[in-house]
């Protein structure tokens, strides 16, 4: 089925919410997952794989332990938490590249890069074991195949679009990953009680007359 | 935003201006979306056609209307029902309508007809596709309705007593666009000069609606009347306009649109600041005001609700309507920035229903000044949402402390401070407020509370050093940041924030409906609890075969004799 890149925003929202994740964070995934359905690759797919991982739930052991040198952590690195930092810690890529890994599903790194090139007013190259992406921000090309763990990601800011992906305006995300992130969402919601279906929408004076 | 206009007065102050009681008393005014597209529509002079209207004598069946740009033609295709009684509410919770509708883009075909018509009845529980810009459905005022289809039949005109009474004929339960139920995303018609101020795609599908309503009301009495039956006479028709009940899940829409919030508020205090810089007015401006306030008074005379806040506030309008007349008579209005001394004498003098009419009302004599500031008021500022993590720490508490230092030391322990959460229900899936202490929600709340979390974010900030990138902070402390974003997006967005505890044990949801509606150009709100409001849309407004550059703007300002 096609789905308005809303729809798919705000489900990542509420399923990365649900998942675990924090807000701000939870409003970080639902954009990059935009951002993947936009260059027409399955973000729904991805967000629902990293998802059911599981990180949120001790995501400090996820996340880089230390934003000098190599961010890597004992376990492998949640790239939302990742991502954001590299998005936060832009600037620092006009002076050194930087070194990333092990990530988990670094395709969702990508929308991150992104928003970092936005920032640097360059193009952003990601480069792994038998891939290399580059975007300027706005698109994005990618050569090789994305792994579901990348050991090792060089993030520079450099590289040129040569060949970048048509974008979409629309999502069609694999049946399966967008119940999962429904199943996600779905934490988010209250169970509705007699009491909160008449005063939690104020039902208050007659809506028939 | 435009800034060619000299101003020597300045905006008003966010800390005035954002409190939710203020917001909760804003009317509509040159920069409202309804007028926006009016005056557009007139200026461009789009063409209008009726191709289909396919209903019988129940009243079931499907019209389409179009309205034709220069560049593009739009379609309100509209599903009519025989809604039993008894499945008639105007709740979200509901499933059917008198009337469903979406305004399509493009030309519809016969398909495309066959295949909303499986999908837009049922509204939630169908979906549509890009080619559907907005989806709505609306129900009839039963007693309006009735009296109408009973009068009209026999050769009457129905009783202006009762037109008045109501308003409308049938009013809207939801309309929905950008996206929902498979629509097409604003993002993909937002670079169109047609829709790209705010809901315009949803303001079009709404005045053509009432096109609508209008016409099946005839329909439904020549079906009862036969050769008896007479068309609805154009004044009383000119005076309908079409009702809306807006619930909670409005309300959110504007904390989770800080910068889009923002743009809307800063046109309009632009607006105000320009026409209160304005050193001597004209004696046609000063007229022109004085005639939109006595036309202000007739809406106001107009304007019924059961609600006691409201009520109240009706009360203190009235009161300062009859002391800005006398305000008005003692003062010529040319001299000496006669607007800005009306404001600053209202600031005094009125309350705030009163003042916030007033800073609408001075804005109509200057269209030249005013209303090329809608088109500052979408969001194309998509970098907003990017933190920037290279800020110090110290910038970061000194952004909360500009927006939230009123909130810093409120005890955010204290029960009444946080008695209510927002939450999703998951029968509808729709935004609620519940209470935080009697209900089992807190686990499910949304970040509505802003000010809240400021607090806290601030706090942690403390134990910071102030020359720390903030990108370290929130490497540790995730929870903060929703917080820190919105924070740095008050840079860019000033009035972007409500100066108001959202989960106070004391907040009127009702104020930030009036808040979004009153820039939708709604009039009469008639709050039915704390938590849902019927509004008028359009009333006064001239039908397309009328519309012309003379009426498509001050059409929202009731004549003596219409």
């Amino acid at each position: 089925m096609s789905y308005a890149l809303n729809e798919v925003e705000a489900t990542a929202k509420r399923a990365a919410r649900g998942a675990g994740y924090d807000w701000g964070l939870a409003e970080e995934a639902s954009k990059a997952t935009r951002w993947l359905c936009a260059q027409g690759l399955d973000g729904s797919a991805l967000l629902a794989a990293l998802l059911e991982a599981g990180y949120a739930a001790d995501l400090s052991a996820h996340v880089p332990q230390d934003l000098q040198a190599e961010w890597q952590a004992k376990a492998p690195l949640c790239p939302l938490g990742t991502g954001a930092a590299l998005s936060d810690c832009a600037a620092q890529l006009q002076s050194a590249p930087l070194v990333i890994g092990p990530l988990s599903q670094p395709a969702m790194i990508l929308p991150f890069a992104a928003l970092a090139a936005r920032q640097l007013g360059t193009c952003v190259t990601i480069e792994g074991d038998g891939f290399q992406a580059v975007t300027d921000g706005a698109a994005l090309q990618c050569e090789g195949v994305l792994p579901e763990t990348a050991a090792r990601l060089t993030i520079r800011a450099a590289g040129t679009l040569s060949n970048p992906y048509p974008t979409r305006t629309r999502a069609e995300p694999e049946e399966a990953a967008w119940a999962v992130l429904n199943r996600f969402a779905h934490k988010t919601y209250a169970p509705a009680t007699e009491e909160s279906r008449l005063l939690g929408a104020g039902a208050g004076l007659s809506d028939n007359d | 935003m435009e800034t060619t206009a000299q101003t020597t007065i300045s905006r008003r102050d966010p800390a005035q201006v954002m409190r939710l009681s203020r917001l909760g008393s804003l009317h509509q005014c040159r920069l409202s979306f309804m007028r926006v597209l009016t005056r557009r529509m007139a200026r461009e002079n789009w063409s209008f056609a009726r191709p289909k209207f396919d209903i019988d004598a129940k009243g079931v069946g499907v019209a389409v209307y179009t309205a034709t740009s220069p560049a593009r033609t739009y379609s309100l295709i509209a599903f009519a029902h025989d809604l039993p009684p008894e499945m008639r509410s105007d709740r979200v919770i509901a499933t059917a309508w008198d009337a469903t509708f979406t305004l399509f883009d493009g030309m519809p075909t016969d398909v495309d007809i066959e295949r909303l018509s499986k999908n837009v009845p049922y509204q939630e529980a169908g979906r549509v596709n890009e080619k559907s810009l907005s989806v709505s459905r609306a129900n009839r005022s039963v007693r309006l309705w009735a009296h109408f289809v009973d009068a009209l039949s026999q050769g009457q005109q129905p009783d202006p007593a009762q037109v008045d009474a109501v308003g409308y004929l049938m009013r809207t339960t939801a309309v929905y666009g950008s996206g929902k139920l498979g629509a097409a995303d604003r993002e993909a018609i937002a670079g169109r000069s047609e829709l790209n101020a705010p809901f315009q795609a949803e303001m079009l599908s709404v005045y053509l609606t009432r096109v609508f309503v209008r016409d099946l009301v005839e329909h439904m009495a020549r079906a009862k009347g036969g050769e008896k039956a007479v068309p609805l006479a154009p004044e009383t028709a000119r005076r309908l306009g079409i009702g809306n009940s807006t619930g909670l899940g409005m309300a959110p829409y504007i904390v989770n649109h800080p910068v889009l919030f923002n743009n809307w508020i800063m046109a309009r205090e632009e607006a105000i600041a320009r026409v209160r810089s304005v050193e001597t007015a004209s004696a046609e401006e000063a007229a022109c005001f004085r005639r939109m306030l006595r036309r202000s008074e007739l809406s106001a005379s107009r304007w019924h609700s059961e609600h006691p806040v409201q009520l109240e506030k009706l009360a203190s309008l009235h009161k300062d309507l009859d002391a800005l007349a006398a305000w008005v008579a003692a003062d010529d209005l040319l001299n000496d920035k006669p607007w800005d001394r009306l404001i600053r004498w209202s600031e005094t003098a009125l309350s705030l229903e009163g003042q916030e009419l007033a800073a609408s009302l001075i804005l109509e004599p200057y269209a030249e000044l005013v209303d090329g500031l809608s088109d500052c008021m979408s969001d194309a500022n998509k970098d907003a949402f990017i933190i920037n993590g290279a800020m110090p720490v110290a910038q970061v508490r000194e952004l909360l402390q500009n927006s939230f230092g009123w909130a810093l030391d409120l005890d955010w322990s204290a029960r009444e401070n946080i008695a209510r959460a927002w939450y999703v229900s998951e029968e509808k899936l729709e935004p609620r407020m519940g209470e935080r202490f009697d209900e089992p929600i807190a686990e499910y709340e949304q970040p509505l509370a802003p000010a809240r979390d400021a607090a806290a974010a601030h706090a942690a900030l403390a134990h910071w050093d102030g020359v720390e990138p903030v990108a370290a902070f929130l490497l540790r402390h995730p929870e903060h940041r929703h917080t820190v974003r919105r924070a740095q997006m008050s840079l860019v967005a000033p009035y972007g924030e409500i100066r108001s505890n959202t989960i106070s044990d004391r907040v009127l949801p009702i104020d930030m409906l009036r808040a979004k509606l009153s820039f939708f150009g709604a009039t009469h709100f008639d709050p039915r609890s704390d938590r849902w409001v019927r509004i008028c849309m359009y009333a006064g407004a001239p039908y397309p075969e009328d519309l012309s550059t003379a009426n498509a703007d001050l059409w929202v300002y009731p004549e003596a004799n219409q």
